[in-house]
């Protein structure tokens, strides 16, 4: 590798990149140290509270008239497809506790059906058939 | 006439590295490309399992689930065909899942820990157990993954869980002085409510804005020209074009649980001091028994060592390890020298478990 270099010559931004990698590194500290000051966390903090006083006018005008305009066009607010949404969250999670009922239903079903075959070995039980595992399954 | 053909030369060179930066730039590399199936949903999360490769027999009968952090994509287990830590441990004959929480939207601004660690995961455990057909699992959660994971070992210690790993696990925040996100988001400068009555969610960017400004030389100026100074050399350019890929796909973290981890994590410690209370329930650490291995970055700027290290005698586990791995947040895991340190440790102290 080294005598890959030599043969190519000397590389004439070697020197420039030391010194960039140095300056860098002399950087960085000063830059962490700073950013890790009450200072900094201060004035942050400052920046953030003054963007948010200065936009909130322009943000609630802003909701005001999309509401106003969605209405006109008899279209649904944001409000009302987040509400929408979270209705459909809770009814997914009533068809999950309906899955989970099913799959305890089938387990004793086949529990009663079949002999039992002994003392089971906690994780050597057959994997149940992926088609039991409904409804979601497809490849990604 | 041998200047003008090394000038020409010279142009040449720079012109491809212009087009290899550019296309590094403008073009995302393909993550997460091991073959997994989708298998449950909930809103946004997503359970998948990847198909083994190895024959059922050789497998290990215990699965083994990876919980990832609420703001960041879980691709990062499952960067790149080669360097895959999901790809490794399927390879090893582990029979893997993936909970992927997905992108929080308006709706989801109300999401807690307490959704997360009492619908979300115990569903998906259920799920993951109905298919592989296993009473017992192991988990692996990663940053606030390793939160959740706790939490849930923690308030859920009969659910099967037999072994437990965590990653760069923000448990400890007592170290106030240590932890420079502790100091930016201390109630003086920073109005938590306020922020999340603007944005509902903590937007992707702000916290991407955050993660890097911690090193901010490093992450702005010194991550291009180290690639800059590399251009040339194909292996250094996908790894850091798989990175990057990952590095953007920032998103938002649902604002309940970001208000939880400001107010009752960084700032009142409430996990450590067993004052925690999710729905109603105290998380009492001393009621996780699974078998624990805790995995500490010792380079890691955004979780310090500090923060993982005081959990272990908290717990009720009489199985634990602390191992510590030269290197940062994410290169312990998705580094050049992941697969010669951190996975086949955890390889070994799950194999050894997972009988």
């Amino acid at each position: 590798m080294a005598a890959e270099k030599e043969a190519a010559g000397v590389d004439p931004f070697e020197a420039f990149r030391q010194m960039r990698d140095t300056y860098l590194e002399g950087m960085s500290k000063v830059m962490i140290d700073a950013v890790n000051t009450e200072e900094y966390a201060q004035a942050s903090g400052a920046l953030l509270n003054n963007y948010l006083t200065l936009s909130a006018p322009f943000r609630e005008a802003m909701d005001k008239a999309m509401i106003m305009a969605l209405e006109q066009f008899s279209l649904p607010s944001r409000q009302q497809v987040v509400a929408l949404a979270e209705r459909f969250t809770n009814l997914e999670m009533r068809l999950d506790d309906l899955d989970a009922k099913l799959d305890r239903i089938v387990e004793l079903a086949s529990a009663t059906r079949t002999p039992s075959p002994g003392p089971s070995t906690p994780g050597r039980r057959p994997a149940a058939p992926h088609a039991a595992s409904r409804p979601s399954n497809k490849k990604s | 006439m041998a200047g003008t053909a090394e000038l020409s030369n010279g142009w040449s060179v720079l012109d491809q590295k212009l087009r290899t930066f550019s296309r590094l730039m403008t073009t995302k590399a393909a993550i997460g490309q091991t073959p997994k199936e989708l298998i449950w949903t909930l809103n946004k999360a997503k359970l998948y399992r990847y198909i083994p490769v190895v024959p059922a027999e050789e497998r290990y009968p215990i699965p083994l689930i990876l919980i990832f952090a609420l703001m960041n994509r879980p691709t990062i287990m499952d960067l790149r065909p080669g360097h895959s830590f999901v790809e490794y441990m399927v390879g090893k004959g582990y029979d893997v899942y993936l909970l992927d929480w997905g992108v929080p939207g308006p709706e989801d601004k109300k999401l807690k820990f307490d959704d997360y660690t009492l619908d979300y995961m115990p569903r998906a455990i259920r799920k993951m157990k109905a298919v592989s057909g296993a009473t017992e699992f192991s988990m692996l959660g990663w940053c606030i993954g390793a939160i959740l994971t706790t939490i849930y070992a923690s308030l859920r210690p009969d659910d099967g869980l037999r072994n437990l790993t965590l990653l760069t696990a923000p448990l400890d925040f007592s170290a106030t002085q240590k932890l420079t996100f502790a100091r930016w988001t201390d109630e003086k400068y920073f109005n938590v409510d306020r922020v999340l009555a603007a944005f509902g969610n903590m937007p992707g960017e702000m916290i991407d804005y955050g993660a890097k400004a911690l090193k901010p030389i490093e992450n702005y100026i010194t991550n291009y020209c180290k690639l800059w100074d590399n251009l040339d050399d194909l292996r250094v350019v996908e790894s850091w074009h798989s990175m990057n890929t990952w590095v953007t796909d920032i998103c938002p973290m649902a604002g309940g649980a970001y208000r939880q981890l400001i107010v009752d994590l960084y700032r009142n410690n409430r996990l450590m001091k067993g004052e925690l209370k999710i729905r109603g329930e105290v998380v009492n650490l001393r009621r996780l028994r699974a078998n624990l291995l805790n995995v500490i970055a010792e380079g890691d700027h955004i979780t310090p060592p500090c923060q993982s290290e005081a959990m272990l005698p908290k717990v009720g586990s009489t199985d634990t390890e602390i191992y510590r791995v030269p290197g940062g947040h994410i290169g312990i895991m998705a580094g050049s020298g992941a697969n010669k340190r951190t996975w086949p440790h955890i390889d070994s102290w799950l194999a050894a478990r997972s009988r």
